[in-house]
């Protein structure tokens, strides 16, 4: 017997009615979006279901909690991997689509959430799988997230390393003190130096982790191009997209100047480097 | 969620494998050896020359450790910004007769990329992994990653490239354009254990005790939480029950390793959030780390084996004064700690001056002479400055290499591969660059 059915209840009167509509509006879900954004909302939630990762990362839920109090951004943003992973399994377009416009970035895919998860779910990657739909489809809010890795993108999309010690600036990592960057007010030398000072020459750079070569950035690059990682980055910010192809371009045409100056090295090696054009 | 169907057919695969194998966990690397019988991958065998050594994982299962003839898969974050920690590792291999290739013919996995801002996908991290892989294979060296993420993403590929044949084929394809082949290393091997496989050929080189230091480590998430399975165990380190690395070789050195209540937490790097949100990073390090670290355990030393958690176990510190928590405990990796235990020059091989919270209470600690150390390192970079050729811990890299990823001829040999004899530990050789 249902206790809330035979609870008294009176019906609303017009002026009521019509004061509570904007609350109500609000608080279902659909109708809050534009046209737009349901129609977008509704293809993203269709392609996150049939990726073949759903099927695999989500199992089911006890709903015991255990990921949740492991999770270390639970503690400090309004986020918890239970409540990700009801949503990947039970949600509908419209809290998918809320979950994206910022609880995902919350998740630091530590993964101690799988490791304490007893069902085995993977909740670190099914955030991944609704984290890279929010970045293929350009979402604005994942723009807003995303604008601060602009330089780190650029390395990575180069040279295939995502940290320099040049990037390491006073100016943005106050917090970080006066040793983090070697810096010359506590050495009395430049950042060149301090770098030369490594044992390995492959680290001696400011630019980038280690030094690059030319090759190794045009085999990954090429990766980028094939597995439509450049499209994807193409939808989020189509400016830096095209910086990054003229890079490339750039490096190609050194690569090929290099060919010509080194032929006699090279002529008669195997493999990819006598292979790969570039 | 699964329909009851579909959970029915789950069931019934893993019924069915478990009845064929016995096991209740799919060993990737038995899969492995069907796929090459079927022409479709090429196993990184280990062979005698990487004078393997046995550990075991988690499940029980051996994996083969190799020790010698290593190509260094560096980790982008500690180049950039913790460079004391490559150069510790490689300096230790000098001084043990190991030898190694340190290229500047290797990407990053882009797994921090990938987990901070999902800017890839599967199939591009698969086909960035096995790049490298074949770049390793074709120069006969064995593939040894020094970051958890690395690591432990790489493990996630192998399976992925193992188990589906789409990205299989997708990755065969894009690797062929560029005239490489899928190749898979017989094991994924974390530097770590490296390191726990020459314990006892770093023990015997030690040249400071460690008696009176207390170290807390920091067990790297992406090194057991990833794909837990794989990951290296040993009856006498916490009696199994956590991972034998990186507190092994600390015990070993006669340091006192204490336990704290939060060891199982993350760091806080968060990949984004060490970049863009570091409030999050440093409240988390600070308060979930560092303090339970220094009350409960009274450390001298923090100890981690992985990139992201010595950024942000020790650059999280400093701003931690604002708050009245000044506690700079030194943050330090495995390597770095060893090496300063076997001799190494602190400043010239462990660069401990990259890092933010001050090692030298705990170096006086150790019995290390660091002022001496310092004013000799000043003059190193003086003469640096004035255009000195820097000391180097193996040959530098010719003109030809800033282009060309050459192979010195040693694309695979041609001989049958055996398989090794795995050793409990091996002898020194002559060390360096191969």
């Amino acid at each position: 017997m249902s206790i809330v059915a035979n609870l008294p209840r009176r019906t609303l009167s017009l002026s009521e009615e019509e004061a509570a509509r904007p609350v109500a509006m609000h608080l279902t879900g659909r109708q809050r979006l534009s046209s737009e954004e349901r129609t977008l909302s509704e293809k993203i939630f269709e392609e996150f279901r049939s990726d073949p990762r759903h099927h695999e990362f989500v199992l089911g839920c006890l709903n015991c909690g255990e990921c949740t109090t492991g999770c270390p951004a639970a503690r400090f943003y309004d986020f918890s991997p239970r409540e990700m992973l009801q949503i990947a399994a039970n949600g509908d377009a419209t809290t998918l689509w809320d979950a994206m416009q910022e609880k995902i970035w919350a998740c630091c895919q530590c993964y101690t959430c799988n490791m304490r998860c007893r069902f085995g779910n993977d909740i670190a990657g099914i955030i991944s799988v609704m984290r890279e739909l929010s970045v293929y489809h350009g979402l604005e809010a994942t723009r807003r997230t995303l604008a601060p890795f602009g330089r780190s993108l650029t390395l990575l999309m180069t040279v295939g390393t995502q940290v320099s010690s040049d990037m390491i600036q006073p100016d943005f990592f106050r917090d970080w003190g006066p040793f983090a960057t070697g810096s010359d007010k506590v050495w009395q030398v430049g950042a060149d130096v301090m770098r030369r000072a490594i044992p390995t020459d492959v680290l001696q750079t400011t630019r980038s982790a280690w030094e690059v070569s030319v090759q190794t950035s045009l085999e990954l690059f090429r990766i980028y191009e094939e597995t439509g990682v450049l499209d994807m980055l193409r939808g989020l910010d189509p400016d830096l997209t095209e910086m990054l192809v003229d890079i490339i371009e750039e490096r190609r045409e050194e690569f090929q100047e290099a060919r010509e100056r080194f032929a006699d090295e090279i002529a008669g090696m195997k493999g990819p480097v006598a292979t790969f054009q570039g | 969620m699964l329909t009851a169907n579909e959970i029915r057919k789950v069931v019934a695969e893993r019924t069915a494998h478990q009845r064929g194998t016995g096991k209740k966990v799919v060993d990737v690397r038995e899969e492995m050896e069907h796929l090459e019988e079927k022409g479709e991958i090429i196993i990184h065998r280990i062979r005698a020359v990487n004078r393997p050594v046995e550990l075991h994982t988690l499940f029980g299962w051996t994996k083969q450790i190799p020790t010698d003839r290593l190509w260094h898969h560096k980790s982008c974050g500690q180049c950039g910004n913790i460079p004391g920690y490559p150069s510790s590792l490689l300096w230790l291999m000098n001084e043990t007769g190991r030898t190694y290739l340190n290229e500047p013919h290797q990407t990053s996995c882009t797994a921090w990329n990938y987990h901070g801002t999902a800017t890839s996908n599967p199939v591009a991290l698969a086909a960035v992994a096995a790049r490298n892989f074949h770049r390793a294979y074709e120069t006969d060296h064995f593939p040894l990653i020094h970051c958890g993420t690395s690591y432990g993403d790489y493990k996630e590929m192998r399976k992925l490239l193992v188990e589906n044949a789409t990205v299989r084929t997708k990755v065969r394809d894009v690797l062929r354009k560029m005239g490489r082949d899928l190749v898979i290393p017989e094991e994924i091997v974390h530097y770590s254990e490296w390191v726990h496989a020459m314990t006892p050929e770093l023990v015997a080189r030690q040249k400071l005790p460690l008696s009176g230091v207390i170290a807390t480590v920091h067990e790297p998430c992406h090194y057991y939480k990833m794909v837990p399975e794989d990951a290296v165990y040993d009856e006498a380190v916490y009696s199994g029950q956590r991972p034998a690395v990186p507190s092994g070789i600390l015990m070993a050195l006669g340091a006192t390793v204490a336990d704290y209540s939060t060891w199982y937490d993350c760091c806080g790097f968060g990949f984004r959030h060490i970049l863009s949100e570091r409030e999050f990073s440093r409240s988390f390090a600070n308060l979930r780390k560092i303090r339970p670290m220094i009350e409960e355990a009274h450390a001298d030393v923090a100890i981690t084996s992985d990139t992201g958690c010595v950024t942000t176990l020790d650059k999280s510190q400093w701003i931690g004064k604002t708050h009245g928590l000044e506690y700079m405990l030194p943050v330090l990796s495995d390597v770095q700690f060893a090496a300063l235990a076997l001799g190494a020059h602190p400043y010239k091989i462990a660069q401990v001056h990259w890092h933010s919270s001050s090692a030298e209470r705990l170096m006086t600690k150790m019995g290390i002479d660091w002022q001496a150390a310092k004013a000799e390192f000043r003059e190193y970079l003086k003469a640096l400055q004035s255009g000195a050729q820097p000391e180097l811990l193996h040959p530098a890299h010719g003109e030809i290499e800033k282009f060309f990823a050459i192979n010195k001829g040693q694309v695979l040999p041609d001989e049958a591969v055996t398989p090794a004899a795995p050793t409990a530990t091996s002898g020194a050789g002559p060390g360096g660059r191969s």
